[in-house]
């Protein structure tokens, strides 16, 4: 019969499905080899999905910076309505704002301790009619003691009952250098202007606070931990004599020059904790309108071509050609503002004062005004700060939940989470794949070797996974890395660091191989027991993916950072045969675990003062997470195969 | 007849057993010198409304002025616990870690004798193992750290499963009857005791067979338990003087009226819900739990031991107000089973399934209430995570106790479920 009519596609199509569903054979015999040549396509093709899973995880990270994953930021909160009002903040306020920058230079000039400074400020805030008192604090650090001596001022909202409350302030010294030196008189100045010209003007629904904080990071940290009630065990602090309520922004004035050309946006806070993206946005709606606004102090070559040479950030061995494409340097850009946020926040470390304001559930930005020779001044910082705590003014509740998770690459453009978070988890599945398959490997042998005349085909056998002892290893290294930190915190360790830090270095790294030297030698039989080295490969993959993974969704840079690190070292760990390349794979990975001991000494020491004044997490992750991790991979290479 | 050197070793096992023992409880005491226990105590994950040691303070302090309790809305333990702090036991912060580990002692002493039960001997190489998986268990340190009273709970629960291993049953029905009156939702767990104490704890999972029950006994034996309850449920009015407590207890864990966050799946279902779907979904939510005990005690009937096991593992991923120290005692179970761990199917993946919800539970925990860059959405995100790692430990247990009858795999042979 051949004159049968050709099937319409529908129908060949619904009788292909039926089929599928209606199987001639035993049902489950067929879903059993279904499901068989599935797991089995999947199982031998692992290595390949392992692979492409990195690549898209490491290529996804290199696009970041591209354009296409970003879009033009907006203000969620309809409330916030930035840059819909008039200011008024005029040439008045800022021959105000001179006058009092000839007083605190004359402050300098004498070199007026931090009491007359505090003194100075609050006779200031009381001519203006302000309630106003000082603080004094005493940090004692193993980097040497600190003191000194803040002065704040409340205006009482006219309009509500000091329920609520808004903070302008400057630090002493600028955060140029981190704090080392450079003063920030202007800041000051500015926030004292600030104070008598806001105290004019009844729309204020909150409180405003004014702090003028001594030092850098350290004045803040002890007026916020007086306001709060939080006692740290090397600060004291003064009670506070005068306060309000809830704190629900913050701005802090960063002016170290004598004008600025752009103004310059930090948000990064301690612990890579966020402003509400809500509070960003605001501000570069206002100040945009005044001045020209940056990320960070990265000035952009392409808006100031006369100081290419100098800004460019694509290194000189790039083509010319390429140098000028217009991509690409928006991408250079791009890229290194990125790779500005990834070093604070990675690091937890705050990029300005405001990054203590976190930490309380207050929204907090630095506005610095990057130094240069003009047009700005007093005249359109004033501007805008007055237009940002005017948006902030509006906030009626606390602003979203999802807008603190965000990259902004430029000021005006932010990455969603959705786009940026995937990369590192793609990392992280990878190394979770490649775990578990190092885990189902090591629980079969192939026992054909012996019987091998017998059978052409190998056989496969279970074998036991001496799961205890590589948990054990797991551990120790974990109590190792906790030793280590109490070591490296106290307060003998930061003063001798550079005779100490070797020694340190050479201890951690020998403790591991003395150790498995103690122990009875393994006494494996292949056949029987899988090596302990596959199985605690497999741990320390899994684990390592499950910290990535995990730490993703409270600080993504510090997750991409350990993508970076973690990702292909721990997955190429293995064993060989011969003792040097043992040891000399050995101590690499004891180098990119512990490396930062003999490398980095600003690093690990401004990590300890992080941790011992502010609690920053970063320096105990380190010694307590990372550097296990590295030293397991470490330990893995060393075992005999 | 065991030889000499094995009654030697057997004697040095013993010897050390009853000296680590103490040792071990007392690193655990040590641990409440650390302080760390101040910053668990209100901590939703280790504490609910009816375990929280902070409420138990302020029923107690209202109850020894005369007031009480239960009239507010707000106290929410059993009656026996404020007649029991008021008078035999001293309340006070110090002496309650003392007592808190103690109970933690005695239950993983039970634990080790249902174990021996079990395997019908008298000492193990595996007791020590059993005692640190229980002491040792973050999730039922931290619970006990936090003084919940779930650490009671546990306690209650190990020593009935004791006794009933041990066919003593009157202790066994008089413990059930103290844990089914603490906490209401092990009410599913009467009927695997009572065929427990019918039956024999030896592990019966690699020959199943049909077992017959002598149902007069066990009326007999349910009868002695309603028995016990009700005389629990007399001395609770007594102390509390009127009818209140019973709203205020058991009523919570059928009615939800308090939603405080919990490591459980009710909590933010019923935040998010109607007011008109309320009763309804209460009755679902409830009588879930009921429908499990048939076929869980007829498939197991053989061995009721495990069927126990297995519901406490299902009472405590789905009840109303649980806190880790449910899901710890499960997973504590898995070791006194380990016929059971060659025929786990996905053990690692269920172990890295737990690990992601034990981290991201306090992290998410941390970004909605103490962060506040995340919202309610997050945590309760994180106890799916936990929902499903409990579910797959209890798949995986479930699956190996169907499984180890047919014996160790064969070349070429799949075993398939119809």
């Amino acid at each position: 019969m051949t004159d049968v009519q050709p099937q319409k596609p529908i129908k060949r199509i619904l009788a292909r499905f039926n089929r599928f569903l209606t199987p001639a054979e035993n049902a489950s015999e067929l879903r059993i080899r279904r499901r068989n040549k599935t797991l089995g396509a999947l199982t031998r093709r692992i290595g390949t999905i392992r692979l492409v899973l990195f690549v898209c995880g490491y290529l996804w990270m290199l696009a970041l910076p591209s354009d296409r994953l970003a879009r033009r930021v907006w203000i969620d909160e309809n409330a916030l309505q930035p840059n819909r009002v008039d200011v008024h903040w005029n040439w008045g306020e800022v021959h105000t704002a001179d006058r009092y920058l000839d007083d605190l230079e004359n402050l300098r000039d004498q070199n007026a301790t931090s009491d007359q400074r505090a003194q100075y400020l609050l006779s200031q805030f009381q001519k203006l009619g302000l309630p106003s008192s000082t603080q004094k604090y005493h940090f004692s650090a193993s980097s040497g003691d600190i003191q000194g001596s803040n002065a704040f001022a409340i205006l009482s909202s006219p309009r509500v009952s000091g329920t609520e409350a808004m903070v302008i302030s400057a630090s002493w010294l600028s955060r140029t250098g981190d704090g080392e030196g450079q003063l920030n008189l202007r800041g000051v100045a500015t926030v004292l202007s600030l104070a008598g010209y806001l105290n004019r003007y009844a729309h204020w629904s909150k409180d405003l606070i004014f702090i003028i904080n001594d030092g850098y990071l350290d004045g803040m940290q002890a007026w916020l931990s007086a306001y709060y009630g939080v006692s740290q065990p090397n600060l004291h602090a003064e009670p506070l004599e005068i306060v309000s309520g809830v704190i629900w922004a913050a701005l802090c004035v960063d002016y170290p020059g004598h004008s600025y050309s752009h103004l310059g946006i930090f948000h990064e806070g301690l612990n890579g904790r966020l402003p509400n993206q809500d509070l960003v946005t605001s501000l570069y709606y206002v100040a945009s309108s005044n001045s020209p606004v940056i990320m960070y102090d990265h000035l952009d070559s392409r808006d100031v071509p006369d100081r290419r040479d100098e800004l460019d950030p694509i290194p000189l061995w790039v083509p010319r050609v390429m140098r000028d494409m217009p991509d690409v340097r928006a991408y250079a850009y791009r890229a290194m503002n990125l790779l500005r946020h990834i070093g604070y926040q990675a690091r937890g470390r705050a990029s300005g004062v405001h990054g203590l304001f976190h930490q309380y559930r207050v929204d907090a930005i630095t506005l610095f005004a990057y130094p240069a020779t003009g047009p700005y001044g007093f005249h359109a910082i004033g501007r805008s700060v007055e237009g940002t705590l005017r948006a902030a003014n509006n906030m009626l509740e606390r602003l979203h939940a999802s807008f603190f998770f965000y990259l902004l690459p430029v000021h005006h453009e932010f990455i969603q989470i959705g786009k940026y978070l995937p990369s590192a988890i793609l990392i992280s599945v990878a190394m979770i794949f490649g775990g578990l398959k190092i885990w189902s490997d090591a629980g079969w042998t192939r026992s054909s070797i012996i019987e091998q005349k017998v059978t052409s085909e190998p056989t496969w056998t279970r074998r036991r996974r001496p799961v205890i002892p590589s948990l054990l290893i797991v551990l120790a290294t974990h109590l190792m890395g906790t030793l280590l930190f109490f070591v490296v915190k106290s307060s003998w360790f930061v003063p001798r660091y550079m005779s100490t830090a070797p020694i340190l270095f050479i201890t951690f790294t020998s403790l591991p191989p003395l150790i498995t030297i103690f122990l009875p030698p393994p006494t494996v039989d292949e056949a029987t027991t899988a090596p302990l080295s596959s199985l605690l490969k497999a741990f320390n993959l899994c684990i390592a993916s499950t910290i990535i993974s995990i730490i993703s969704v409270l600080n993504f840079s510090m997750a991409a950072s350990l993508a970076v690190f973690l990702g292909i070292p721990l997955s190429i760990s293995s064993s060989s045969p011969n003792p040097l390349p043992r040891v000399f794979k050995y101590f690499s990975y004891a180098l990119l675990g512990l490396g930062w001991l003999l490398f980095g000494s600003n690093e690990p020491k401004s990590a300890i003062r992080d941790w011992e004044m502010f609690g920053g997490w970063f320096a105990p992750f380190v010694c307590i997470v990372y550097a296990p991790l590295v030293f397991q991979a470490a330990i893995v290479c060393l075992q005999p195969q | 007849m065991p030889s000499a050197k094995t009654q030697l070793v057997q004697a040095v096992l013993t010897w050390d057993y009853n000296l680590i023992f103490p040792c071990l409880l007392a690193i655990r005491l040590l641990i409440t010198l650390t302080g760390v226990q101040s910053i668990l105590e209100k901590n939703h994950q280790l504490t609910t409304p009816l375990t929280s040691y902070a409420n138990l303070q302020e029923g107690i302090y209202l109850f020894n002025r005369g007031i009480n309790p239960y009239d507010g809305g707000y106290f929410r333990h059993s009656p026996l616990f404020l007649s029991l702090f008021s008078t035999i036991l001293p309340n006070t912060k110090s002496t309650a870690y003392i007592i808190w580990t103690l109970c933690d002692g005695i239950a993983a002493w039970a634990l080790v004798q249902i174990w021996r039960a079990r395997q019908g001997i008298s000492t193990s190489s595996r007791d020590l193992l059993i005692t640190t998986s229980y002491l040792f268990n973050p999730y039922l340190v931290l619970p006990s750290l936090a003084l919940s009273t779930s650490t009671f709970e546990n306690t209650f629960l190990l020593l009935c499963i004791m006794f009933a291993s041990q066919g003593k049953a009157s202790f066994a029905l008089l413990t059930l009857a103290l844990l089914v009156h603490l906490s209401l939702s092990t009410v599913v767990l009467i009927v695997p005791v009572i065929l427990l104490l019918l039956s024999t704890p030896k592990s019966q999972l690699a020959s199943p067979h049909a077992n017959p029950v002598d149902f007069r006994k066990g009326l007999h034996l349910l009868g002695e338990y309603l028995v016990y309850f009700f005389i629990l449920i007399f001395t609770s009015t007594l102390i509390a003087g009127n009818w209140n407590w019973v709203s205020q207890t058991w009523g919570t864990t059928l009615t939800l009226p308090d939603l405080t966050p919990n490591i459980g799946l009710w909590w933010y279902f019923f935040t998010e819900m109607f007011d008109h779907f309320r009763p309804f979904f209460l009755m679902v939510f409830s009588v879930h739990l009921l429908i499990y005990i048939a076929p869980i005690c007829i498939k197991f009937q053989y061995d009721p031991l495990f069927a126990l096991f297995v519901l406490i593992g299902i009472t405590n991923i789905s009840k109303a107000y649980p806190t880790l120290a449910d899901p710890g005692v499960f997973l504590t179970m898995i070791s006194i089973f380990p016929e059971l761990y060659p025929y786990f199917q996905h053990p690692i993946v269920t172990t890295l399934l737990h690990l992601h919800a034990s981290l991201l539970l306090p992290l998410f925990h941390q970004l909605w209430l103490v962060q506040g860059t995340g919202n309610a959405n997050f945590f309760y995100a994180s106890t799916l995570v936990l929902a499903c790692a409990n579910g797959a430990a209890l798949r995986d247990c479930i699956w190996a106790g169907l499984r180890i009858a047919l014996g160790p795999e064969k070349e070429g042979y799949i075993v398939v479920q119809e």
